[in-house]
């Protein structure tokens, strides 16, 4: 049932899906920047709530986050998530350089090594083998 | 930082419980060959009749709350990498829960993870 390689289609669903992912992590940053609140205390707790659930922007990367978490259930019951994290783990990239580009952060030669340490740490637990328990989901 | 540390953790532990709940639910489920439109809709159907389903969607949307909590308090290149604790409570809870070994390879791939994090941490 689950293809053993990546096909084409699979891996533009997948580069799709962190894409996705990004585009949703930009929006709700987006829409939580727009409340003007950057700390969230008891006292502004129902203000900050008030406005979060009346942003559009916000909703709209709630959206996108629900609809990509959806299509990553898709990929993951059609390939092995050996195959799928690898390539799922480009957004740990892809969010860093969006927030560079629309929120101008400033991402430190440091924290880009964290961020690489994290990708290749992905990178080596997707090769180690499935531990077969069920059998059911498996070829 | 302390802050933002204790509500990504918040909400990656929610997220986890969510995943396991999910992951359980999962390989409760026959196999369908996804090929036609008809099979994804018989799969979602199946799908949605789990309880365990409908709690790992509980715990998701309170992790997503605690989520947004965090991406309030943080800068999105900070917030976004210490996502990947995730990895790091997925392995313990897998490990205990599901019955999933704990071999050298994710060991040192999650430990790869928890560095980064460390790095990524001090950066602030």
């Amino acid at each position: 049932m689950k293809s053993g390689h990546l096909t084409l289609k699979i891996f533009l669903m997948i580069v799709l899906n962190d894409i996705g992912d990004t585009i949703a992590q930009a929006f709700m940053k987006q829409g939580l920047a727009a409340t003007g609140i950057s700390s969230v205390g008891m006292g502004n707790m129902a203000e900050f709530l008030a406005r979060g659930v009346s942003s559009p922007v916000l909703w709209l990367g709630i959206l996108v986050y629900v609809l990509n978490f959806f299509i990553w259930i898709i990929i993951i019951y059609k390939v092995d998530l050996s195959i799928a994290m690898p390539v799922g783990s480009f957004s740990y990239i892809l969010v860093p350089i969006a927030a560079m580009i629309f929120f101008h952060e400033k991402v430190e030669p440091l924290r880009w090594l964290g961020i690489a340490f994290i990708v290749l740490g992905i990178h080596l637990v997707s090769k180690s083998k499935p531990s077969v328990k069920t059998g059911k989901a498996k070829t | 930082m302390i802050k933002i540390f204790v509500l990504v953790l918040i909400s990656e532990i929610l997220t986890a419980a969510g995943q396991i709940s999910l992951k359980k639910s999962a390989n409760e489920l026959e196999s369908h060959d996804l090929k036609k439109i008809s099979a994804h809709l018989r799969f979602l159907s199946e799908v949605f009749s789990k309880p365990a389903l409908w709690a790992g969607f509980v715990f998701m949307t309170l992790g997503l709350v605690a989520w947004l909590f965090a991406l309030a308090e943080g800068d999105l290149s900070l917030v976004f990498p210490l996502g990947s604790l995730q990895y790091v409570l997925i392995l313990f809870l897998a490990h205990f829960m599901l019955g999933e070994k704990i071999d050298r390879m994710k060991l040192a791939g999650t430990l790869l993870v928890v560095f980064g994090i460390v790095l990524i941490t001090i950066t602030h």
